[in-house]
């Protein structure tokens, strides 16, 4: 079939499926087509409309990093009718995705320089894209350092990566839950990513910082990052607003005159200052 | 001389197009309510409407539409998207509704374009009467352009003394059409042009500036308390876009489709997690009227908006597009802006 429809999806295998917590899964796809395969590239930063035929498309980002080439995957919460049908999916199964669609995180001009990351719960998804890009060229950078909280520490995603990343020594990662979400053996951190993050007081020469959570944690962060001296062009975020198209076309992603699937998802703390307050 | 169609030669012009296998979109009255559809008959067109409930973008952009098919098997899942549009003469809209058609290429067209939407376009002879009257809700000429305006028409018929229309042919499509059925029309000396002008009513370039000043502003709550969020406005109107993608079907198979939806309603932008960047009815009229008149145009270069009045006309708590834009001239007259590079 001609691709000269744009809402047609790529057809995709089901590879693997990986439960990250309770309610929270990873599946891996590979195109059912080489041909698809052939074609498609994608970088830090993009998003994609899955989807299952029956049930509908829905918005996730690209959670594995474009150096990992040859499959896409994405992790989602069980929360809807098409985040259900999605965690009904077996390996083998066949389903949809659209993309990839949106703006890039500007790697190649970070090189050179440390990236700070800092996210919340279920916000991890988007950044592990990035964060792998950067480690599999940790050469290009200086120091790495995540930052990862979530309400509980069974709310933690990619937990085998956490541990990894926790264990590498070119890199800085620290955990936290919100307070009341932590297990006797809890060793990380207890309190919320902005007061976590104002204590740890990362240093802000020559870092780029990297935020992704509910809107409500953004709000809480940027201020912290002023006051640790980040100019707000070095901090970047990737934002979501509720999708349909991811073209530009259907009419709900704008906050004010920005829309996030064409201008977005990737913005600078700078933009998102000069956004009227609709996200 | 010019080319002239006699008004009792609208049904002999109709026939001709039937006559060579077009499908007739007009307007007919259909349980009391003029509404633009298929026609059957000749006859069956009824002009005793200033403008039709509904407007002509459903026949580019219908209300739902397959935009694929799929057939499940047991791990696959087969892809078709079938799709033809038939050839068409929509006959009856004003020029609000030919310059919607314009102002809907733009978003259909830009990066990504829309097949579906445009083979209906290239499909479709469009074929506008200009208005001889206009009620208290009509704006066209406030807006920029004005009833006998050509765009987005491919034949534009202007009322004339002596019971006829000027024939114009604005595009080659339409001169084609034109030719095909060249019997129907005659040469003549045209009467005095019989096309009423609607007075303006605001200033049009004031309205994005003083929109983008004031996101926040008491005009939002104060105004737009009345609104009951039913979408009657966006889905009357003619350059209202938005839609939703939905899949419909069974176990065996199914359709994804384009559907209509509406920036009015309360879970058109609600996130998963329950938070609404759009929470209230006031910010959800701020955005219907900062894009038709801000965002769109600063994109596009068009207003979202065509003056045909159709969501005055039926809203159903009496709320005016029109009024609100009067309100806001009159509020950028009162306080206009800062020149440009002021500091406060």
């Amino acid at each position: 079939m001609a691709r000269d429809n744009i809402y047609l999806p790529y057809l995709m295998k089901v590879d693997g499926v990986r439960d990250e917590t309770r309610d929270v899964r990873t599946l891996r796809l590979k195109f059912a087509r080489d041909e698809d395969a052939a074609g498609f590239s994608f970088k830090a930063g993009q998003f994609g409309e899955y989807s299952v035929f029956g049930a509908g498309e829905c918005t996730f980002c690209i959670a594995n990093s474009p150096t990992r080439a040859g499959y896409i995957e994405c992790t989602f919460r069980k929360a809807g009718r098409v985040t259900k049908a999605l965690r009904d999916l077996e390996v083998g199964d066949t389903m949809g995705f659209r993309g990839p669609y949106g703006n890039v995180f500007p790697l190649e001009s970070w090189y050179g320089k440390s990236v700070l990351f800092i996210a919340g719960g279920i916000a991890l998804p988007p950044m592990r894209c990035v964060i792998w890009n950067c480690l599999d060229l940790r050469d290009k950078f200086k120091d790495i350092t995540v930052i990862y909280g979530a309400r509980t520490v069974g709310d933690l995603v990619y937990k085998d990566e956490l541990r990894e990343w926790g264990e590498r020594p070119d890199m800085k990662l620290i955990q936290t839950v919100d307070p009341g979400g932590e297990t006797p053996d809890w060793r990380g951190q207890i309190g919320f990513v902005p007061t976590v993050l104002e204590k740890a007081a990362p240093p802000s020469a020559d870092t780029i910082a990297v935020v992704c959570g509910p809107p409500i944690m953004l709000k809480f962060t940027f201020p912290v990052l002023d006051r640790l001296g980040f100019a707000r062009t070095d901090v970047y975020t990737t934002m979501e607003n509720r999708m349909k198209c991811g073209l530009g076309k259907c009419g709900r992603c704008n906050v004010g005159a920005i829309y996030i699937c064409k201008e977005g998802p990737v913005f600078t703390a700078e933009q998102v200052a000069r956004m009227p307050a609709e996200y | 001389m010019a080319r002239l169609l006699a008004k009792e030669k609208l049904g002999a012009l109709i026939r001709g197009a039937m006559d060579k296998k077009y499908r007739v979109v007009g307007p007919a009255r259909e349980h009391g309510i003029v509404l633009f559809g298929e026609l059957s008959d000749p006859a069956a067109l009824c002009l005793d409407e200033l403008n039709t409930q509904n407007s002509v973008k459903e026949f580019f952009f219908p209300k739902t539409e397959p935009i694929l098919k799929y057939a499940l098997g047991k791990h696959d899942v087969a892809l078709a998207d079938d799709f033809a549009a038939p050839r068409t003469v929509l006959i009856g809209g004003r020029a609000c509704d030919a310059r919607s058609l314009v102002a809907l290429d733009r978003l259909f067209g830009w990066d990504y374009k829309d097949k579906f939407y445009f083979a209906r376009r290239e499909a479709t002879c469009v074929i506008t009467l200009a208005c001889d009257r206009f009620d208290e809700a009509c704006f066209c000429t406030s807006l920029g352009f004005g009833p006998r305006a050509p765009e987005g028409s491919d034949v534009l018929l202007v009322p004339v003394e002596g019971d006829a229309y000027l024939v114009e042919v604005v595009t080659d499509k339409g001169g084609a059409l034109v030719a095909e059925l060249a019997d129907i029309f005659t040469e003549g000396t045209p009467g005095a042009e019989k096309v009423a002008y609607p007075e303006k009513k605001f200033e049009l370039a004031a309205i994005k500036p003083w929109l983008e000043r004031n996101f926040e502003h008491p005009f939002w709550n104060e105004e737009f308390l009345a609104c009951l969020g039913c979408g009657t406005c966006t889905y009357q109107c003619p350059a209202c876009y938005c839609f939703d993608i939905v899949d419909e079907g069974d176990i065996h198979g199914g359709q994804r489709c384009k559907n209509w939806d509406s920036c009015q309603l309360a879970l058109f932008t609600r996130h998963t997690s329950g938070h609404n960047p759009r929470p209230t009815q006031a910010s959800r009229w701020r955005q219907r009227l900062s894009h038709k008149f801000a965002y769109y145009p600063g994109k596009f270069g068009y207003e979202a908006c065509v003056g045909c009045g159709r969501c005055i006309r039926n809203c159903p708590v009496g709320l005016s597009i029109l009024d609100k834009l009067v309100l806001i001239g009159r509020e950028a007259a009162a306080a206009p802006a800062e020149p440009a590079g002021a500091q406060p």
